[in-house]
């Protein structure tokens, strides 16, 4: 068995964008000038190498790359540039290899087939990886318990709720039980209860009983911080730093966080609190941008130099101040740190 | 090839098809129904132009005495060309229409048998419609076969069947390319009809026209079901159309893998796979 389940380097995948002209109908314009297409990186020269039995993270906001890269370690894309493994196996070169070693795990209503049942399905997606028939129904059977679904496992898929179609889906990928799970996103769009399902399934079931390697892409920083034993950040295809959350964490110890809740800001004042002296980074979300309520995040060197000054300039430039706190960092304030944004701008 | 793999993928196509299918009732309705007037409009064209006798004499010089017959078979062989074209071709783009086809491609399974086993789980319906419209062309139009070989009915229908597939699989790589399968195959089915002589003898057209008509496998699954079931002919008779279906199921069958490939290699280079 090889040391690392998942190892890329250098993997990149590169997208054409239509060009202006041809998207929006202008197709004389387009032939006669022949603008060379846009492309989109999606994913950047990135390295990974995730350890046997490892919940690995890959962290980032919504077009940062993180589906482009499952997408190509399960064989649905191929790379422009650089190469990769799951479960020692080449994704180009060894594709049929990798499928048989993966299970895929996608968010969302599609990915079922709504007008089976949920044991129908799982039952077809077993006979595609080849699982002989008395094994394929008493794994279904414990499956399907596992996750609570047992008792609905005879009504077809469209009857069933957004949180118990997710959970199928989990299910669904693990009909062949494969060495290699790779997660995308897979509490997307859940409530709080159903996505505490999930995660509580993929720590304790899936990583610590069953020991599977896991590739896990969310952009909820919670969650990866609470889940994952490593986690990397991705930006524009990039990955931008990669360790484990409290060492992400760590790294920006030496910076105070210092978080302003305020209504009847101006927008005008948005890039002046950046320029206080004293403040790294500030970000600015409005929450109501109608009565100018908005949440700052200063990210400063001291808290205690920073906060009489910031609020100073915040109450002479008339805005009126709701809560003030200093917090410990987060996950969201190493993404901060790294880009100058929040990670779901 | 593992052949316990293949069987395993070509059951579960099978089934899943044929649950997916019968979950719709209003489906098996629209089955039982529509190749009824489809047959009736094809013979009710003649009936103005005299008698059953008259027309099928005026047809004589074609080669046929039972005009009701001709349209029969005809109508038979452009059903299962539809049904299969839209069960095999259109597989993977309908895969595409469910959401499915990503978690449908991430598993190791064979394309080729996902598309054969689609192709077959359609004959399923076709063989109703085979079954009603024989059963009707003896209730109500008294069309009376004249077989002399079983044998050669089975083999004729099994091979027309066998390159109907085939074509399927053809186009299936076209379709997921253009990502209009249902346009496509629609644009397809009129000029189909009208070259292979569903309603008419192929013979009838002109001879530049004739040209297009066997270039068609369905022209000649028509006039093999036409000899051996209409003028007692045995495999003496058919062996000539057998053979070209052969050699042209073998065609649209290497031609359709390594299309399918192309054009798999193609979307997943483009990222264009889960569009529709």
């Amino acid at each position: 068995m090889p040391a690392n389940s998942i190892e890329t380097q250098n993997l990149t995948k590169v997208f054409e964008k239509k060009a202006k002209a041809e998207a929006l109908g202008l197709r004389r314009l387009y032939r006669r000038v022949k603008p060379k297409k846009d492309k989109i990186v999606a994913v950047d020269h990135v390295n990974l190498s995730i350890r046997e039995g490892e919940l690995f993270g890959l962290l980032g906001p919504n077009g940062a790359g993180k589906t482009t890269t499952i997408k190509l370690l399960c064989t649905l894309l191929l790379p422009d540039e650089g190469t990769a493994t799951v479960n020692g196996y080449d994704i180009t070169k060894q594709a049929d290899k990798v499928r048989e070693s993966i299970g895929v795990v996608t968010s969302g209503e599609r990915g079922l087939y709504w007008r089976l049942t949920g044991r129908e399905n799982l039952w077809f997606f077993s006979q595609l990886y080849n699982v002989p028939e008395q094994v394929a129904n008493e794994r279904i059977d414990k499956l399907l318990k596992l996750v609570e679904l047992d008792e609905r496992a005879d009504e077809q898929v469209e009857k069933y709720s957004r949180g118990m179609k997710q959970r199928l889906h989990v299910i669904r990928g693990l009909v062949n039980d494969p060495p290699v799970l790779l997660l995308d996103e897979p509490t997307l769009g859940l409530d709080p209860a159903s996505a505490r399902v999930i995660r509580d399934f993929i720590k304790e079931e899936l990583q610590k009983k069953q020991e599977k390697t896991i590739l896990h892409t969310t952009h909820y920083m919670e969650e990866a911080d609470q889940l994952c034993d490593r986690i990397a950040i991705i930006d524009y295809g990039k990955i931008i730093a990669l360790d484990t959350p409290e060492n992400l964490k760590k790294s920006i110890q030496r910076t105070d966080i210092i978080e302003i809740h305020v209504s009847n800001f101006r927008q005008e004042n948005e890039e002046k609190v950046g320029l206080l002296e004293g403040v790294q980074k500030a970000v600015v979300v409005f929450t109501d941008p109608t009565i100018g309520e908005a949440t700052i995040k200063f990210h400063v060197e001291k808290a205690e130099e920073v906060m009489p000054m910031a609020t100073e300039f915040l109450i002479r430039n008339g805005a009126r101040i709701l809560t003030l706190e200093q917090t410990k960092p987060s996950l969201e304030d190493v993404f901060i740190s790294l880009t100058g944004r929040k990670l779901r701008d | 090839m593992n052949i316990v793999r293949e069987w395993r993928t070509f059951r579960a196509i099978f089934l899943r098809n044929f649950k997916l299918y019968t979950s719709y009732k209003a489906w098996i309705i629209a089955t039982v129904i529509w190749p009824i007037p489809l047959l009736a409009l094809n013979i009710y064209q003649y009936k103005p132009l005299g008698t059953d006798v008259d027309i099928s004499a005026a047809l004589q010089n074609y080669g046929f005495t039972n005009f009701a017959g001709m349209i029969i078979v005809g109508t038979i062989i452009y059903l299962l060309y539809n049904r299969l074209l839209w069960g095999t071709g259109i597989s993977i783009q309908s895969e595409r229409w469910m959401g499915t086809i990503e978690v449908l491609f991430v598993t190791p399974t064979n394309k080729m048998t996902v598309l054969i086993a689609s192709g077959l789980s359609s004959l399923l319906e076709a063989s109703w419609w085979i079954v009603s419209i024989f059963f009707l062309s003896w209730a109500i139009f008294g069309v009376q076969p004249n077989i002399t070989s079983w044998f050669s009915v089975f083999v004729s229908l099994v091979s027309t069947m066998a390159a109907l597939v085939s074509i399927g699989v053809f186009f299936a790589g076209f379709f997921v390319l253009t990502r209009a399968a249902d346009q496509l195959a629609s644009g397809l089915q009129a000029p189909v009809r009208f070259f292979s002589g569903v309603a008419f003898p192929v013979s009838a057209l002109p001879q530049m026209l004739q040209f297009f008509s066997y270039l068609l496998p369905v022209t000649y699954g028509i006039s093999a079901l036409r000899k051996s079931i209409l003028s007692g002919g045995n495999f003496e008779v058919i062996w000539l159309e057998l053979v070209l279906l052969y050699v042209m199921t073998a065609i649209f069958l290497v031609s359709g893998y390594f299309t399918l490939k192309a054009v798999e290699r193609q979307a997943k280079k483009k990222g264009t796979l889960y569009l529709f």
